[in-house]
């Protein structure tokens, strides 16, 4: 359980983040939408610890500000946007560091066999010896998806829920990798485990996503099913920008949804 | 253009499949024969014919008799003149390679170097300040500290330098190295001057002593100097290990790094007043000598990666054995003269830093 009361971020005396109340259960995934500079990131760096914040957080019904860095590694792995290295890293030695908190989950003595199934995991087989600088934007993010899966590799520790923070993890990927990278999402929540996630792609926000929240300016402009947000109103009003939903293209110009995923 | 030596070395990555722990271990055991050997050689070599044979002998029958055998003058040469020396030579060296790797693993890039970037000119402003000053203004303060007054003064130099420079190059986490580079300039820059003031003012005996300071040299190890430096530099170095894994995982940047569940902003203070205390001890010795900072560290990663846990002891051990070298080199190219050895360090590890410059353009974002 992850709740968030009147969350407020203010970044050199200016209010990025308003007012935000935020709640999520384990067993589901959370996306965040809303357009550029609404506060997503800001939001979801506060969440993470990263930033100061006022208002109250509380994960697993432990106040966020109190914890430890080791405590919260142990509840929560956090997938940035991008990340840049100056030093030649293997694959392997990236994804290794995701054990350093020690408290994978895994069996005992599974620990070193971790690294090769979270890169099986998310498609990169054969890519431990590579060196990260060398791979492209879209598999040096999966690498550090695969990191991130070491960290938190058992959705629940302890009889306790774990959490999978995602800053837009599928901006760099391909449409097969955008299902792949979902499917280890909605299977992490599935055996346990809560997963929050800044999304940009609609569609695959509502084939996913069990509850969204629309920022828009710093503030909550909407929260609910999918069912309930995804409004032309909405959409409109928060994105700026006319669409509608649920509408076919017109004549035959082809359209490809991730639904139709096979 | 792809870099070609990163290419290289990536298949020979393929091969043990990313992990280069057992390549790392290899290494810092050759490297532990080699320093040995540069120990040998360093203890031997030089005016006196003083031979490795009759040291060794030496050691394993005591006083043996017969040819081998060391008279007395042969003895004070080798424990009272070369084994400090040599000493001095190993802690230096290692203390100078560990502060370049652990400042290299902080900004999160493999330029920085407390040579370039200024923590060894404020080091050198704070010895100044003691030997100028430090029978009159700084008197009480060199009366209480004694012998450790020159190494604790130029520790608070090069403390007040990195703090500085990491406050300026630092926003938000991220270490700019266009910033960290010309700030470190400035602040060079600044207590170069201060230093010079210093200078300016000095007596003739004075600026005897300073003359070392610009040059660097080992010519001046006693047991007693060893005595002041040896356990600052062995403190320092002994904390360096625990910093390895932190700065492992700071190569990710610092916010995941704490997600990873290291407590960062004491790491990164751990790493500061570490690396001050080993770079103010070895310019209180021995003056500046640079570039083994940043050439230690860039072999190694070559060979065996840019994992501290193994790169922070192969550097320690591979700057000790060049440090030796270059020692050897300065004492023998114009004997029975001496060079001053920060000018070998200079001569060989400036060209080296173009070629690093030249390797990562394009690479490293400047």
């Amino acid at each position: 359980m992850i709740e968030a009361r009147d969350v407020s971020v203010a970044i050199g005396g200016k209010r990025i983040v308003a007012n935000v109340d935020f709640d999520m259960r384990p067993g589901e995934i959370a996306a965040i939408v809303g357009p550029n500079g609404s506060g997503k990131t800001t939001f979801l760096r506060a969440l993470s610890g990263d930033l100061a914040y006022s208002g109250e957080v509380t994960i697993n019904g432990r106040d966020l500000s109190a914890m430890k860095p080791v405590e919260a590694a142990t509840m929560r792995a956090v997938l940035p946007q991008a990340t840049t290295l100056s030093f030649p890293f293997t694959v392997r030695e990236i994804v290794r560091l995701g054990l350093l908190g020690g408290r994978s989950g895994a069996l005992p003595g599974e620990d070193e066999r971790l690294p090769e199934r979270a890169l099986a995991r998310v498609d990169l087989d054969g890519f431990a010896g590579r060196f990260y600088q060398e791979l492209s934007g879209g598999e040096q993010q999966r690498v550090q998806l695969a990191r991130v899966l070491c960290q938190v590799w058992a959705p629940v520790l302890d009889g306790k829920p774990r959490y999978l923070f995602l800053d837009e993890p599928l901006s760099s990927l391909d449409i097969k990798h955008q299902l792949i990278i979902m499917n280890i999402a909605h299977d992490f929540a599935r055996r346990g485990g809560g997963v929050v996630a800044i999304l940009h792609d609609l569609n695959l926000t509502a084939m996913y996503a069990d509850r969204i929240f629309v920022m828009h300016r710093g503030r909550l402009a909407a929260t609910g099913s999918p069912q309930d947000v995804l409004s032309d109103d909405l959409i409109e009003k928060v994105f700026d920008c006319r669409l509608r939903v649920g509408v076919l293209p017109a004549g035959n110009v082809p359209f490809v949804l991730p639904q139709s995923a096979a | 253009m792809a870099d070609q030596s990163i290419a290289g070395a990536g298949i020979m990555a393929t091969a043990s499949d990313g992990d280069r722990s057992g390549r790392a271990r290899v290494v810092i055991l050759f490297l532990c024969l080699g320093l040995a050997v540069a120990v040998l050689l360093s203890l031997t070599s030089g005016a006196s014919d003083a031979s490795v044979v009759s040291v060794v002998g030496d050691w394993l029958l005591g006083a043996a008799p017969g040819d081998e055998a060391l008279s007395a003058r042969d003895r004070l040469i080798v424990y009272d003149i070369r084994l400090p020396r040599v000493i001095l030579g190993v802690l230096i060296g290692a203390a100078l390679a560990v502060s370049g790797a652990v400042m290299q693993g902080l900004f999160r890039n493999p330029l920085a170097d407390p040579g370039l970037i200024g923590v060894s000119a404020g080091s050198s402003l704070g010895a100044v300040a003691v030997i100028v000053l430090g029978a009159t203004v700084l008197a009480p303060f060199t009366v209480a500290l004694g012998t450790l007054a020159l190494p604790l003064a130029a520790f608070c130099g090069g403390l007040a330098t990195t703090l500085v420079l990491y406050q300026v190059a630092t926003r938000h986490g991220r270490t700019s190295v266009a910033t960290m580079l010309l700030a470190g300039i400035a602040l060079a820059a600044l207590a170069i001057a201060l230093t010079g003031i210093l200078i300016f003012m000095a007596d003739d005996r004075q600026l005897r002593d300073l003359t070392f300071w610009q040059l660097g040299s080992l010519a001046g190890a006693t047991w007693q100097k060893i005595g002041s430096v040896g356990p600052i530099i062995v403190l320092a170095l002994s904390a360096m290990p625990f910093l390895a894994r932190g700065l492992n995982a700071l190569a990710l940047g610092e916010a995941t790094a704490g997600h990873l569940g290291i407590p960062v902003q004491r790491l990164k203070y751990t790493a500061i007043i570490g690396v001050s205390a080993a770079v103010g001890a070895s310019v209180a010795a021995s003056g500046g000598i640079g570039f083994v900072g940043i050439v230690v560290p860039h072999l190694l990663r070559l060979a065996i990666g840019p994992d501290n846990r193994y790169l922070l002891p192969a550097s320690a051990l591979l700057g000790a054995s060049l440090l030796l070298l270059a020692d050897a080199v300065a004492r023998t190219m114009v004997a029975p003269a001496e060079l001053p050895i920060g000018i070998v360090t200079a001569i060989a590890g400036a060209p080296f830093f173009l070629w690093i410059l030249l390797r990562k353009r394009g690479v490293v974002d400047l």
